[in-house]
């Protein structure tokens, strides 16, 4: 069944029970930063990390999506999916095999059309993130992003219309209803 | 206790005819008997050798074609072994490689590169 929430865990350790982040919706993680639970996908685009993700008991039901120069060394493994081809690449000026995989994550839960996108773990301390982060948001004004961080909440995407800043306890409390 | 989960077959590959009984079509086969003996026993022997390579389900294709058979692997291990096998029952693939993509639900095609060493994907 198609939810309407997605996760996207960035390259940031979270300390956050992510498997309660699965009753909301899919959970994508970014390569090998968290190894809490079993994502639902993760996105990879250096060999090394591949390579460990591959060899990670964590990983073993996860879809590890990579870019497609990288998936055709790694075809036969099972769990290694392609990238599908994100509209608009060039005018967001990234190259999917060079950016962060934070990034690529993003651009997957917007691939995967859902309404709502979690960002936890997400590093926007880097200015390139933040405005990758803010290019995507105003391309797909369908889509809300929802920022969660520790307190004191920032205000880095209240200039988004569709992007906002919370704290852990908003999206547990989010949960917590979904669970009801 | 068994896995009641379903098989995706995400790889696929295309195994040729035996040379003469490629590209025949269904017309010319009821008048050639001999041919369609051969293709049977050729589904057959293929059936029996995936049997063998493979580890996990896999998939003979039920449609006709008159260059070959289309094979579906559970299973890339099981369909690396099927290829670098090759040589050992002299069968020929059609050097392109087919896989699912469960994210965009397509199927994307990729030529198989055979090397000294072993295979790779182009």
């Amino acid at each position: 069944m198609k939810t309407a929430y997605i996760t996207v865990v960035g390259n940031l350790p979270v300390r956050f029970d992510m498997e309660q982040a699965r009753r909301l919706g899919p959970v994508i993680a970014s390569a090998n930063s968290n190894k809490s639970i079993t994502f639902d996908y993760a996105t990879v685009n250096t060999e090394t990390n591949l390579q460990d993700m591959l060899n990670s008991a964590s990983f073993r039901g996860t879809e590890l999506l990579t870019p497609e120069r990288l998936f055709k060394k790694y075809v036969f493994f099972d769990g290694v999916t392609c990238l599908p081809e994100f509209p608009g690449l060039k005018s967001y000026d990234i190259d999917p095999e060079r950016c962060s995989s934070q990034t690529l994550s993003l651009m997957l839960a917007v691939y995967l059309r859902q309404t709502i996108v979690f960002l936890v773990g997400y590093d926007i301390s880097n200015p390139v993130e933040l405005t990758r982060l803010k290019s995507i948001a105003l391309a797909n004004p369908q889509t809300k992003f929802m920022y969660i961080c520790n307190p004191p909440r920032t205000h880095q995407l209240d200039d988004l219309d569709n992007g906002f800043c919370d704290t852990f306890i908003k999206f547990q409390e989010l949960i917590d209803r979904a669970r009801k | 206790m068994q896995e009641n989960k379903a098989v995706v077959y995400k790889y696929s590959l295309k195994l040729m005819w035996p040379a003469m009984c490629r590209n025949r079509s269904v017309e010319i086969l009821k008048h050639r008997p001999d041919l369609v003996d051969q293709m049977n026993k050729f589904r057959t022997k293929i059936d029996n050798v995936l049997k063998i390579i493979c580890r996990r389900h896999f998939q003979v294709d039920g449609t006709y074609m008159m260059s070959g058979v289309r094979l579906w692997f559970e299973s890339g291990q099981d369909c690396y072994d099927f290829i670098i096998r090759q040589p050992e029952f002299e069968w020929e693939i059609q050097p392109e490689l087919s896989v699912m993509n469960s994210v965009t639900s397509q199927l994307q095609t990729f030529d198989i590169v055979y090397t000294p060493t072993g295979v790779t994907i182009d």
